[in-house]
């Protein structure tokens, strides 16, 4: 089943919560008007009996009980609607009116001399009775009860009739409630929708789009911000991409265009064997790199895609820094750069994986570094974290670089891109093993000393 | 030796025939699973160089098919995927070592000869000579017409690779794999810095010159 738009359940739900105040509100005037119409039939019955008491005690003074009743019937004459039974001590009924409809349950009540207020209902009319004695034993034939009853059918058309609008009253109320709360809520909606359209709007070549801020309630505001946020996030990382893109063409292209510009000036005319040789010792070189350089890449697209998965071991990062020392020691003592490793950590991570970032690390801060200047690696263990940081001194990093040194062939100086020895990808790839260790690393850099900081959950 | 080569990309097949050839190989080339495991199963080989997707059947289907029949001749695999999950299998299967394309022909080459030699005795308290020079490994000293030369620990090693494997190109990720253990394609001229200054020590002033530079594959010593 298709889920209601939010409008139709707001809507839903307006309608249903008047129809349920609307009701109860019924419920209790329906109480208070029953109520209502019950204390004045018994102040009504009430007063009847006391009246026929009356006559009945003045007739036994006066010793003319026997013209009561044609008395009672004058009384009753003009009172449509009204029965009335006196019954003698004996339970037999002494006087009647319209004995022939007089309600049966009110005598049975009556000879038994309660006093109570009943209803019912005979040959289709309801009625509401009281009984109550009114004599003492001393009267000839008493002690006597009155029982009076009274037809109610104008009650209970009245009430019928105040159910029925009533009801009616809800339905229309909960109609308009609803039809009203409809269109209250689109109209609240409508930024929503407007969002949407937006949102719609957007595609990988125009994800410039934004939602408008202005105007907006606090709610969708809040949306709307966070969303463009999101858009910000994607936006940046499209560019970053596209940036990747495009720096990867370049890459390969420059390899790719020596090795044809050479090939073909060895072509062009037939030369000795030697020179063959040179030509395709060159072009070996030229296929490493690229080579290299692919595999970089692919190290680099398994980790975005999150296929890089750690092999978990302890690794001792001290001993593998001091190894990585020993593996760099021909190459910084012929760059006049001294190395040293200071502190002790330990990692659970995979052992190859951080060999190789600390090597980038390490490889990197070497060819940054002036003869005479030391390289310095220091591990640090504290509680749940292990940092290891990698110092070299050197100017200071323009700060709008720092960010951006880890992203793939990005170069503080365009001027060193052709660099043939290193792809560009090192510090890429640093970050790239870090980040699926759980870790991350940072860089500072001020005058005189530029430090890479890799911090990693402790093993 | 004989090796077999089970690979269907023409190109690398052709390659990898003729340069195994020229290093002094008789080397058998099937185009497809079936006939590869038809060849490995009717000839006797020394070592397998086994493509994983093939025609027919694949690399490991060939593998499990030699190593039910009871050959036991080492095996080495080639292939584009680098997964974590292949090396897995192939290591259960059998297979002794695995490369990635794109790989260094002279790193295939120092792999075969490295299987190849795998249980054979190493003597390896032999003392090493190359014209000459000497190597003592037991009591680590080496010296060039007679002279002491002193060297690091990790010169000394280096040199003693170099030796134990005289006439092979060593690729440099060889070299920074056996020398220094670091088992990751370093974009730095370590090993060329390394090689250098052990030149420096053991071949200047010297004659002839024993290690020379492979352009673009490794250096060698051979004398």
């Amino acid at each position: 089943m298709k889920p209601l738009s939010l409008t139709d359940r707001i809507a839903l739900l307006f309608a249903l919560v008047v129809a349920a105040v609307l009701g109860l509100l019924g419920l209790v005037l329906d109480r208070a008007v029953d109520r209502h119409f019950r204390d004045m039939d018994r102040h009504l019955l009430a007063g009847k009996i006391e009246l026929v008491g009356n006559l009945l005690a003045k007739a036994r003074a006066a010793g003319t009980l026997d013209a009561l009743p044609q008395q009672l019937d004058d009384a009753l004459v003009g009172h449509h609607g009204l029965a009335l039974a006196v019954l003698d001590g004996a339970g037999r009924i002494w006087f009647a009116s319209r004995t022939e409809t007089f309600p049966h349950p009110l005598l049975t009540m009556a000879r038994r001399h309660e006093r109570s207020l009943i209803t019912w209902t005979a040959d289709g009319r309801p009625y509401r009775g009281l009984a109550e004695r009114v004599s003492d034993r001393a009267t000839p034939g008493g002690p006597y009860t009155v029982a009076v009853a009274l037809d109610i059918r104008h009650h209970a058309e009245f009430m019928a009739l105040y159910r029925r609008t009533l009801a009616l009253a809800m339905l229309l109320a909960a109609i308009v409630t609803a039809a009203l709360g409809w269109a209250v809520t689109a109209r609240a909606l409508a930024p929503l929708r407007s969002m949407g359209a937006t949102a719609a709007s957007i595609s990988a070549s125009r994800l410039t789009a934004r939602l408008p801020n202005e105007g907006l309630p606090p709610e969708l505001a809040e949306l709307a911000a966070a969303f463009n946020q999101m858009l910000d996030r994607l936006e940046d990382a499209f560019r970053r991409l596209a940036d990747f893109s495009a720096d990867l063409a370049h890459e390969l292209r420059t390899p790719v265009s020596n090795l044809m510009t050479q090939t073909q000036v060895v072509l062009a005319r037939s030369r000795d064997a030697s020179a063959y040789r040179e030509a395709l010792e060159s072009a070996l070189e030229e296929y490493e790199r690229l080579a290299r350089m692919i595999e970089d890449m692919l190290f680099l697209a398994k980790a975005d895609n999150r296929l890089i998965v750690p092999h978990r071991e302890t690794v001792d990062l001290g001993l593998e820094a001091r190894r990585l020392v020993e593996f760099y020691e021909a190459l910084s003592e012929e760059a006049g750069v001294s190395l040293s490793v200071t502190g002790e950590a330990r990692v659970a991570g995979d052992r190859l994986m951080l060999q190789r970032a600390l090597a980038n690390l390490l490889g990197n801060a070497i060819r940054h570094t002036e003869r005479d200047g030391a390289v310095q690696v220091r591990l640090d263990q504290s509680e749940g974290e292990v940092l290891v940081s990698v110092e070299n001194p050197g100017p200071a990093i323009p700060t709008e670089h720092l960010p951006r040194l880890f992203e793939r062939f990005y170069r503080v100086d365009p001027a060193r891109q052709g660099s043939a020895e290193h792809t560009g990808l090192g510090l890429a790839i640093v970050k790239s093993i870090v980040e699926a260790h759980g870790g991350k690393v940072r860089v500072r850099s001020e005058p005189g000393l530029t430090r890479f900081e890799v911090h990693l959950p402790a093993a | 030796m004989k090796l077999l080569i089970v690979e269907d990309e023409p190109k690398t097949g052709e390659y990898l025939k003729q340069g195994l050839s020229e290093a002094g190989f008789v080397v058998d080339l099937a185009r497809t699973g079936p006939d590869g495991l038809h060849l490995g199963l009717t000839e006797d080989y020394d070592l397998a160089i086994l493509d994983v997707m093939l025609p027919g059947m694949d690399g490991w289907q060939v593998l499990k098919a030699l190593r039910a029949a009871g050959r036991g001749l080492p095996v080495l695999f080639l292939t584009a995927r680098d997964r974590v999950e292949d090396r897995v299998q192939g290591l259960e299967l059998g297979a002794d070592d695995y490369l990635v394309k794109p790989f260094a022909f002279a790193e295939l080459l120092a792999r075969v000869r490295s299987l190849l030699r795998r249980g054979q005795p190493q003597a390896a308290a032999a003392i090493l000579r190359a014209a000459d020079l000497e190597l003592d490994p037991v009591r680590r000293r080496v010296y060039r017409s007679g002279q002491r030369i002193d060297l690091t620990a990790k010169e000394f090693a280096l040199l003693e690779l170099f030796l134990r494997r005289r006439g092979e190109v060593l690729p440099r990720a060889l070299i920074a794999s056996q020398v220094w253990d670091m088992n990751f394609d370093s974009d730095t001229n370590v090993i060329d810095v390394a090689v250098r200054r052990l030149r420096a020590k053991i071949d200047e002033g010297f004659e002839p010159k024993l290690i020379r530079t492979v352009r673009g594959m490794g250096y060698v010593l051979d004398a």
